[in-house]
């Protein structure tokens, strides 16, 4: 089992590749594509496109919703000072802090799925090529069963192996 | 009942002598900031006399009026401290707790009254000023916001001791360092939780009113109008 | 496709490569200038508050007018990244980054002066609510306590904003350089490959962070004005002061990124990603939020002097015809005046144009800061204790040195990061060049065996 792959100038000939990848058999969960820049006009790019991460975000903003509520009415009450009449549990300045870590909880909640879901706190690129920095799109399959078939599907005189 | 402090000064007695600043100045260890900091305007005392001239000559009038802090009930000097370095006790009293304060400023901005002072330098006395320091009263280091506290170590000393002779505080068993410095008697000291003392009996007084109180402070200092002219 | 992305990567990443004399020599001036505004700050702290020239009653002045002023500035990135991104501008691609920059950096030099205005910075930390022993909390009615949430919570979101599309840059860098350079951007660009799982989880982040950045930056500096509304101190108890501050803020914000652009282009040689048209573009805001602040200012004082409550109307005359008028209308000629002359004449709104209204627009919106803060204190509501106000050198340098800190971080960051969002430029040149390379492709299709 070894990796196939090749590079491609376009986002054409990647799309073309695709194709011929999937008539010869082999499914999208095992074909890779890197490129150094999203390409949303073209299908091959489209996958993996659902995400929760909205939902995840809005969990937790109100997580920090939670948080803030909590915070500014249980330190208020811990040690209740008067100031300037305003009543111990002051709802309105609380608002304000409740909001600010509100909308902290859903930023952070929406970064930490983007790190845990996109990988990228992984040390080592499991598949990757430094061509694909000069605009070069690579196209492979990361656990060939048959590299024949891949290579001839693949089409192009350079086919690599990783 | 707890107590309730409050003052009243009787605009109608007080000369403009300045002998409450005198005293206020010794009792609580104020800092002699020196000629060259006055002129940058930051003399600080605690209580001032104000005095304003009204009209042009001959028809000149005079107008004095001692202003200290006014432990205002809806102070605005008390929620904007982000430390309750500035905050209201039960008897009344707005605090400073000068450990707290970390010198933010806002308290003295807030105050409409212009009451609160900042320690732009450690404090220093003159020789042999330093000799006459309060025991009683702390010193403030730089940094930190200070004002009249209704002298509240002669507050406290009052209840603690009253405590110990089980005994309630009678009108008169508390004087601040101005009111009792004051030879006219026109700042008067005291309980207005308690009906019969001086000082509620003069708040009561058809004279009385209070300095900006449009502001919605609540200021417990009464002001008894002037009726002479000087 | 190939080609244009050579160029793009060419140019882009030739300042990170490649290091002139002169930028060693710049980095040297505007360090040594922030060095000096540090030595000030500890001669500060080591010799007392007092050598600053507040005083009785002139409590806030010079620190505060820049506080306001940096966290004003920051409101340049959030404008133009974020709303921009939700509107599907295409004009903004070129820009964000620095923008974004600026918003980072303007906040952490904005949020320093908290700090240095404190008569005891060392405990500045008691405003963060953890469990002391000393057995008490922050103030959460203080508005100083609502401003340590919000400036923590946009910079958190700000940097985020700014640094997570950084990482496919990153990615690019790492494999284009060498040796030690090579392992630190390696370091720095995490595990980014470029999958199309990686770019959508990418945009979606940005989409969610772009949505929530908005009412973070507006309700930032709605939060800095509270620091004055919330005080019952003549011409600062207004109910306008959020909105007024606001526009105010991205008025600013749009000016500096400006002048950035300008400086950019024309130092590192960027004619051919910032045009013309990017510069008219902004300029038109620009004048647009003149406008917009020139409405605010004349709805505010039209109140004070027809509503003639006397403690703000003695402020409105001190500022207008008093000790203040040269500042105050310096401050209109610079914010309104001049910009609009330049901005709304076709012909004087090429890049020189904007950059100048920008500077006008600059020394303008500081005075106007300091004009909120300044004369309002000196004139509250005793006229006994009226006062006045003088910066001392401590003020100054260290004013001075948080201009010298902006560049010196700018310049820092346009050496080790690309300025220009490269993968973001890539995708907006995609939709140009398609049509060309399919014939291209065709051909190439059909030779290969």
């Amino acid at each position: 089992m070894s990796s196939v792959y090749a590079l491609y100038p376009t986002a054409d000939a990647a799309q073309r590749a695709v194709n011929n990848l999937h008539a010869a058999g082999v499914p999208d969960e095992q074909i890779t594509i890197v490129s150094s820049e999203p390409f949303e006009e073209h299908e091959f790019a489209n996958r993996e496109k659902a995400t929760w991460m909205g939902w995840i975000a809005l969990a937790g903003a109100v997580l920090g919703l939670i948080t803030a509520t909590w915070l500014t009415s249980m330190t208020e009450l811990a040690w209740p000072l008067k100031t300037g009449n305003m009543p111990i549990v002051a709802w309105w300045p609380n608002l304000i802090v409740m909001f600010e870590l509100t909308m902290l909880g859903g930023i952070l909640a929406a970064v930490i799925t983007l790190l845990v879901t996109a990988q990228l706190v992984r040390r080592r690129p499991a598949f990757y090529d430094p061509a694909v920095s000069d605009g070069q799109i690579l196209v492979g399959v990361a656990a060939a069963g048959d590299p024949a078939t891949v290579e001839r599907a693949l089409g192009v005189a350079d086919v690599r192996r990783a | 009942m707890a107590h309730r402090w409050g003052m009243a000064v009787d605009l109608d007695k007080c000369t403009g002598c300045g002998a409450c600043v005198t005293a206020c100045h010794a009792e609580n260890n104020i800092p002699i900031v020196g000629p060259a900091e006055a002129a940058r305007g930051r003399a600080m005392h605690w209580l001032r006399v104000e005095r304003y001239f009204e009209g042009e000559f001959p028809d000149v009038r005079v107008k004095f009026r001692p202003v200290m802090c006014q432990h205002c009930d809806a102070a605005p000097c008390e929620p904007v401290c982000p430390t309750y370095a500035s905050h209201h006790t039960d008897e009344g009293l707005n605090a400073q707790v000068y450990n707290r304060c970390i010198g933010t400023r806002y308290c003295a901005n807030a105050c409409p009254y212009n009451v609160r002072f900042f320690d732009f330098f450690n404090p220093q006395w003159p020789k042999p000023l330093h000799l006459q320091l309060n025991p009683d009263v702390s010193v403030r280091e730089v940094g930190v916001m200070e004002k009249c506290t209704f002298c509240v170590q002669r507050i406290n000393a009052a209840e603690i001791a009253a405590k110990a002779e089980k005994r309630e505080l009678k009108d008169g068993d508390v004087q601040t360092a101005c009111a009792q410095a004051c030879a006219a008697r026109a700042i008067v000291f005291g309980d207005l939780n308690d009906p019969e003392s001086e000082v509620a009996r003069l708040s009561r007084s058809p004279r009385a009113g209070h300095l900006l109180e449009d502001l919605g402070t609540l200021p417990k200092v009464a002001y008894l109008e002037r009726q002479t002219q000087v | 496709m190939s080609e244009a992305a050579r160029k793009i990567n060419d140019d882009l990443l030739r300042p990170l490569l490649r290091t002139s004399w002169r930028f060693y020599l710049l980095v040297a001036l505007l360090g040594s200038v922030v060095v000096a505004g540090l030595v000030a700050w500890v001669w500060q702290m080591w010799n007392g508050f007092g050598v600053a020239g507040l005083n009785n009653p002139v409590y806030w002045a010079f620190y505060i007018t820049n506080f306001v002023f940096w966290i004003g500035i920051s409101h340049a990135g959030t404008l133009i990244s974020a709303i921009l991104r939700l509107v599907n501008a295409g004009w903004r691609r070129p820009v964000t980054r620095c923008a974004e920059v600026i918003t980072a950096f303007a906040l952490m030099i904005g949020a320093m002066f908290p700090v240095i205005h404190l008569g005891r910075p060392w405990l500045a930390f008691w405003l963060i609510p953890y469990p002391s022993n000393r057995l008490i909390w922050p103030n959460f009615r203080s508005p100083l306590v609502w401003d340590f949430f919000a400036i923590s919570t946009y910079l958190t979101g700000s940097v985020l904003f700014l640094v997570l599309p950084m990482i496919p840059d990153f990615a690019l860098v790492r494999d284009r350089t060498t040796g030690t350079r090579r392992k630190i951007y390696g370091v720095l660009a995490l595990g980014w490959r470029g999958t199309p799982k990686q770019w959508h989880r990418l945009e979606s982040a940005m989409q969610i962070m772009a949505v929530a950045i908005i009412p973070v930056a507006v309700s930032v500096h709605t939060i800095v004005s509270f620091d004055f509304s919330m005080a019952p101190v003549p011409m600062w108890h207004s109910t306008m002061f959020g909105p007024y501050f606001v526009a105010g803020a991205i008025f600013s914000g749009i000016a500096g990124l400006i002048i950035a652009m300008a400086a950019l282009r024309k130092f590192l040689h960027l004619e051919d990603y910032l045009h013309p048209v990017h510069f008219q573009n902004l300029g038109k805001l620009l004048l647009m939020m003149s406008l917009l602040w020139a409405y605010f200012v004349f709805a505010e004082r039209l109140t004070v002097w027809f509503g003639n409550e006397s403690a703000e109307v003695q402020v409105l005359r001190v500022t207008q015809k008093g000790t203040f008028a040269p500042l105050y209308w310096t401050m209109v000629v610079c914010n309104f005046v001049v910009p609009f002359t330049i901005l709304s004449l076709r012909r004087l709104r090429t890049i020189s144009g904007c950059v100048i209204a920008s500077f006008c627009v600059c020394i303008g919106m500081w005075l106007e800061r300091f004009l909120i803060v300044v004369p309002s204190l000196g004139h509250k509501y005793l006229p006994y204790s009226w006062g006045t106000y003088r910066p001392r050198p401590v003020e100054i340098m260290i004013t001075i040195s948080t201009f010298a800190a902006m560049t010196l971080l700018y310049t820092l960051f346009s050496k080790f990061v690309p300025i220009i969002s490269i993968w973001e430029l890539k995708v907006g040149a995609q939709a140009v060049e398609e049509p060309v390379v399919q014939h291209a492709e065709h051909a190439i299709g059909e030779a290969r065996p």
